[in-house]
């Protein structure tokens, strides 16, 4: 369980680091939609600068990104074989049995496998480099603007940060309660079906009630202290854009415009 | 010999940068049948240790012989199972464990695990809980409706239901009322005259004086000692070292001595105590 490197905050000292957490969110936006113009091999090439830049100035390993990326192998296999079946159109590269390989089946997979790259290194670029409490104050500030038109934006704010934080307690939580039904016999790695049933549901009950418990301690615990959802309210850390944040994201709506032109006019 | 600790030392996440060193070549001997208090301020060791017992942790360096069974660090023991049956280990807090929908289905789920026919099973629950003082009409009620204690209650009879020969147990009577407490103390005193050697972690030096045989202090992953709980406390200097603060009655016998009482090293007890301090109160008018 310790070794989730999808989305987990790396605490570094760099450039990537100090940014405001929403010109990081806004500009992970701008360069997301870039990804999806058609903009061809060329447009790859330059957002694969860009994002590899940023990862070197964060001071990430791409190891790091190898590791995010690993889970999503599975899936792209299959999208391969998919690809494969579906795709009769192009050249034919090569004929296996009775499975004839097209060209065009190759490199729509090829053009989805570095989408996909693209992504995971924009995102874990931001989720990396951003502490997730930053993160919520910085979806919440962002949301602000759609509070007129009814977005309760501290209350999603509020419902993540909370989410963020219990996530290594239901871990320990998790861990202890395995641990526990260990000591009573429980085996979750052998035994027949019905006793697997029977291993996970003595975790997962337990788990589900300690989880409302805590859910409910918690909500005590905030009206104890007076809080109001609704209520404005003054902040610990005031987020201010510096030079680096107008940088960015001058590049990235460069960048957006530049895979449209690439894409559409040229 | 039940219990034999040779150099064992557990490192959490060795290799990473979160390594962290919980226990330090600790050698331990727990003999047969006594009931041993393993003390020590948080985050000492005291968890982990307990946890070697039944093989939920594997030492990192040395040996571990649990009855006729040796753990040797690098080696990844056979027949956990039946270890896990004639150790059995009570967390701290072990209400959290409970999910049955009955309270006897609860207990019987470890016998069952153990390969108890469902009858059998069932009559090892019912004998269980009858130990733990819950009688028979709580067998159908659901555990998560009971009160807190009584949770605590079923929870530690779905370990005694298991009939485990050697009991742990991991600060059983935290966040219990006093009464409460003293009946949980009454019953691992009574299961260990009954022949179960009993280990148990706690922070309450009256109970380790009141009830156990033997005292062992983990300070920093490091075992400082083990001996007999008597001549322990008849040391209050070596107690403070420890940072332990002695029982009571010890602390009272102190006092009175500052003030020309003279006791008897063997006055452990608070009836003897009081006779012998009334006994000099009257011969000194």
């Amino acid at each position: 369980m310790g070794n989730v490197t999808l989305g987990r905050y790396i605490p570094l000292d760099s450039p990537v680091h100090r940014l405001d957490p929403r010109s990081k969110i806004l500009a992970m936006i701008m360069m997301l939609v870039a990804i999806f113009f058609p903009s061809g091999w060329i447009g790859y090439a330059i957002l694969f600068a860009v994002v590899s830049f940023m990862i070197i100035l964060s001071k990430l390993s791409f190891g790091f990104i190898w590791k995010s990326m690993k889970p999503m192998l599975v899936m792209l296999l299959f999208l391969l074989v998919i690809n494969i079946l579906v795709i009769h159109t192009g050249p034919v590269l090569a004929t296996i049995g009775p499975v004839t390989i097209y060209t065009d089946a190759i490199m729509q997979t090829l053009y989805i496998v570095v989408r996909l790259l693209l992504m995971i290194m924009i995102t874990t670029c931001v989720t990396a480099t951003t502490k997730p409490l930053d993160m919520t104050l910085g979806i919440e500030d962002l949301l602000q603007p759609f509070e007129k038109i009814g977005v309760p934006s501290h209350e999603i704010a509020m419902l993540i940060s909370i989410a963020l934080r219990f996530i290594p307690d239901l871990i320990d939580e998790t861990n202890r309660i395995i641990k526990a039904q260990a000591s009573r016999g429980v085996d979750l790695k052998e035994g027949k079906i019905m006793e697997r049933i029977m291993a996970i549901l003595s975790l997962i009950v337990p788990l589900f009630v300690s989880a409302f418990q805590r859910a409910e301690d918690l909500a005590n615990a905030m009206e104890a202290r007076g809080y109001q959802p609704g209520e404005r309210r003054t902040r610990y850390k005031v987020l201010k854009f510096k030079t680096g944040d107008y940088v960015l994201l001058a590049c990235s709506a460069a960048l957006v415009v530049c895979m449209i032109w690439l894409a559409y006019f040229r | 010999m039940p219990i034999k600790f040779e150099h064992v030392s557990h490192t959490y996440g060795e290799g990473t940068p979160f390594c962290y060193n919980a226990l330090n070549d600790v050698n331990l001997e727990l003999k047969e049948g006594k009931f041993t208090a393993i003390i020590g301020q948080t985050g000492s060791g005291k968890s982990t240790l307990i946890q070697h017992l039944n093989a939920l942790l594997l030492p990192t360096a040395g040996t571990v012989y649990v009855l006729d069974r040796k753990i040797t660090a690098g080696h990844q023991p056979k027949k956990l199972k039946s270890l896990r049956q004639d150790v059995g280990l009570v967390f701290q807090f072990p209400e959290y464990q409970l999910f049955e929908e009955t309270v006897l289905k609860d207990v019987a789920f470890g016998p069952k695990n153990f390969g108890a026919s469902e009858e059998e099973a069932n009559q090892k629950a019912r004998a269980a809980l009858r130990k733990t003082g819950l009688d028979a009409e709580y067998e159908e009620r659901s555990p998560l409706e009971l009160s807190g204690g009584q949770k605590r209650r079923v929870a530690i009879a779905g370990i005694l239901a298991m009939d485990p020969k050697i009991l742990v147990l991991d600060e059983p009577t935290a966040g219990l009322d006093p009464q409460g407490a003293a009946k949980m103390m009454e019953l691992f005193d009574s299961l260990n005259r009954e022949g179960k050697t009993v280990l148990m972690v706690t922070h309450d030096m009256e109970q380790v004086f009141r009830y156990c045989d033997e005292v062992v202090v983990l300070e920093n992953g490091k075992q400082k000692i083990q001996m007999d709980v008597k001549s322990f406390f008849k040391d209050p200097e070596l107690c403070r070292q420890l940072h332990i603060l002695p029982p009571a009655l010890i602390r009272m016998k102190e006092m009175l001595e500052k003030k020309g009482f003279e006791f008897d090293e063997d006055i452990m007890d608070l009836r003897s105590f009081s006779k012998e301090v009334a006994r000099q109160v009257k011969k000194n008018g």
